[in-house]
């Protein structure tokens, strides 16, 4: 009734999936260094970006990834095993999925505090916008940190969501490609994923504005963290068959 | 959000080690009664056994988060159930590999607390976010979220093998209340009652009712998983305890509420 599984053996032979994971966990923990997030203060348009935590944020972004790179791999899949150009595919798939979801709740997010709350989008951390070069001191009301998402939070959140997207696609995959079951490797991405999305949260304290804060100078000790992180966490994913795989393939 | 301020310890009445020890030991009393027995009427322990283990996470989640760690209580509530379904996964599955089902919570279990060591770790070391209490309650937290996560899989599946969990519980979508439900469990009471008045009383019995609602959603979905009779003993038990918790929490509510107030001092320097 039991199948003889090694391991050992298991470890070894999924090394590609474990680098796997640990790249995916990488670009996630990048991924947030670059989303705006503004936390409760930005919620009451008293600072620059999304009103919400990056948890939130992360895990909305990356479920939206996931859930377009399973259709891709589900519609990919269909022919046989994929292999690393459809694999590369449905992480792109994923990317464009996350970045869709974040572009969408910047825009609308961004009519909110132009249209209903009143305020200009304007950067407390620049004096100049570094893409339009627009001033941005001005704007900024008196005893405020900012408000609104303005161009360059839009184009770090875009590309926060690209890598978010892509980091969870690809743990996705890799999983994918261990165990084979669809439920089982979406549950285990999100797992990861939280683990990599809360850890570089702190890094940032909660609030980062995006490639432009002086916050964004930590990068590297979220990587360290992350990284020993996702390694743990590969290791343990990769060791967990599908349920298929223990009733002995019924 | 965090509790602002320079923060501190806070204050207990109920310690951290009764509070683990009730988490732990019922809860794997609970899922060992609902898994190893068989008999789908006692699935409902594994849920009584989830609620205790929803009060230890909040319970650690009170203590960490009122050193305020800036990003916001519901981060370490997804952490933690994060870590949790990591490790319940592996436990069950490994339990299974090896042909010991019942080894499966408490292999979960222990390494929830090895993972939340190192995350607690990496957390304190690497992005220096100082709090002394980091390692152990990052370990009570991701122990909660095993317990949790297994309780109330096992309570819907009535049974602890990996491939009946699998099949009946993670391919149906079931786990995606479990999951967020749990986390709300672990992480909305502290969320919810935090402030200079907050007391441990409150927040626990507030935690116990989190956990007994998402006890009758998990009856609910067992309803049609291992049978109406079943399903209808989970929910109804996990109702009662709902409605005897939150009468409490709103009795401790008026308590708190009084007419006085409690100074918090003034804002420290360079607070806005």
């Amino acid at each position: 009734m039991t199948p003889e599984i090694s391991i050992i053996g298991m470890l070894m032979g999924n090394l590609p999936s474990i680098i796997g994971i640990i790249i995916g966990g990488l670009c996630i923990a990048v991924g947030v260094h670059f989303v705006p997030v503004g936390g409760a203060p930005a919620a009451m348009a008293q600072a620059t970006g999304i009103g919400t935590g990056t948890v939130q944020l992360a895990a909305g972004s990356g479920l939206t990834g996931l859930l377009a790179a399973g259709y891709m791999y589900m519609t990919l899949s269909a022919a046989g095993t994929p292999g690393i150009s459809e694999i590369v595919l449905i992480c792109a798939t994923g990317a464009v999925g996350a970045m869709i979801m974040i572009t969408v709740t910047m825009l609308v997010g961004n009519w909110v505090y132009i249209y209903g709350v009143g305020v200009p989008p304007a950067s407390a951390k620049r004096d100049y916008d570094p893409i339009t070069g627009d001033p941005q001191t001005p704007y900024v009301a008196a005893g405020t940190v900012g408000q609104g998402i303005p161009t360059v939070c839009f184009v770090s959140g875009a590309i926060g969501g690209l890598l978010g997207g892509l980091g969870g696609s690809l743990i996705y995959c890799m999983l994918m490609w261990v165990n084979g079951d669809p439920a089982i490797s979406s549950i285990f991405a999100i797992g990861v994923f939280l683990v990599n999305a809360v850890l570089p949260s702190y890094n940032i304290q909660g609030t980062i504005e995006g490639f432009h804060d002086p916050k964004f100078k930590r990068l590297p000790k979220a990587i360290l963290a992350c990284f020993i992180a996702s390694l743990l966490c590969g290791i343990i994913a990769v060791i967990i068959p599908s349920g298929a795989m223990l009733s002995g393939g019924a | 959000m965090s509790a602002g301020g320079p923060g501190g310890e806070a204050v207990t009445a109920e310690t951290a080690n009764q509070i683990d020890a009730k988490g732990i030991g019922i809860g794997l009393i609970g899922i060992y009664i609902a898994g190893i027995s068989g008999i789908p009427y006692l699935a409902f322990l594994a849920g009584i056994g989830a609620i205790f283990a929803t009060k230890m996470g909040a319970d650690a989640v009170r203590r960490v988060c009122s050193y305020g760690i800036g990003t916001g209580v519901p981060s370490i509530g997804m952490l933690a159930l994060g870590m949790g379904l990591i490790s319940a996964m592996f436990g069950l599955a490994i339990g299974k590999m090896l042909g010991v089902v019942f080894i499966g919570p408490i292999v979960g279990l222990v390494l929830a607390l090895v993972i939340g060591f190192v995350v607690g770790t990496l957390a304190n070391k690497i992005i220096k976010l100082n709090i002394p209490v980091m390692e152990r309650c990052l370990m009570e937290i991701a122990g909660a979220g095993v317990l949790v996560l297994t309780g109330l899989s096992v309570m819907i599946a009535g049974s602890m093998d990996f491939v009946v969990i699998s099949k009946l519980v993670i391919e149906t979508g079931y786990i995606a209340p479990v999951f967020i439900l749990g986390a709300l469990g672990i992480l909305h009471p502290f969320n919810a009652s935090l402030g200079p008045d907050e007391t441990q009383d409150r927040t626990m019995v507030h935690a116990l009712s989190c956990g007994a609602i998402a006890m009758v959603i998990g009856g609910v979905c067992s309803i049609a998983v291992i049978g109406p009779i079943a399903g209808i003993i989970s929910t109804i038990i996990g109702l009662a305890i709902w409605y005897v918790t939150f009468m409490g929490f709103i009795k401790l509510v008026k308590r708190d509420a009084g007419a006085g107030y409690v100074g918090t001092g003034l804002l420290p320097p360079g607070a806005m």
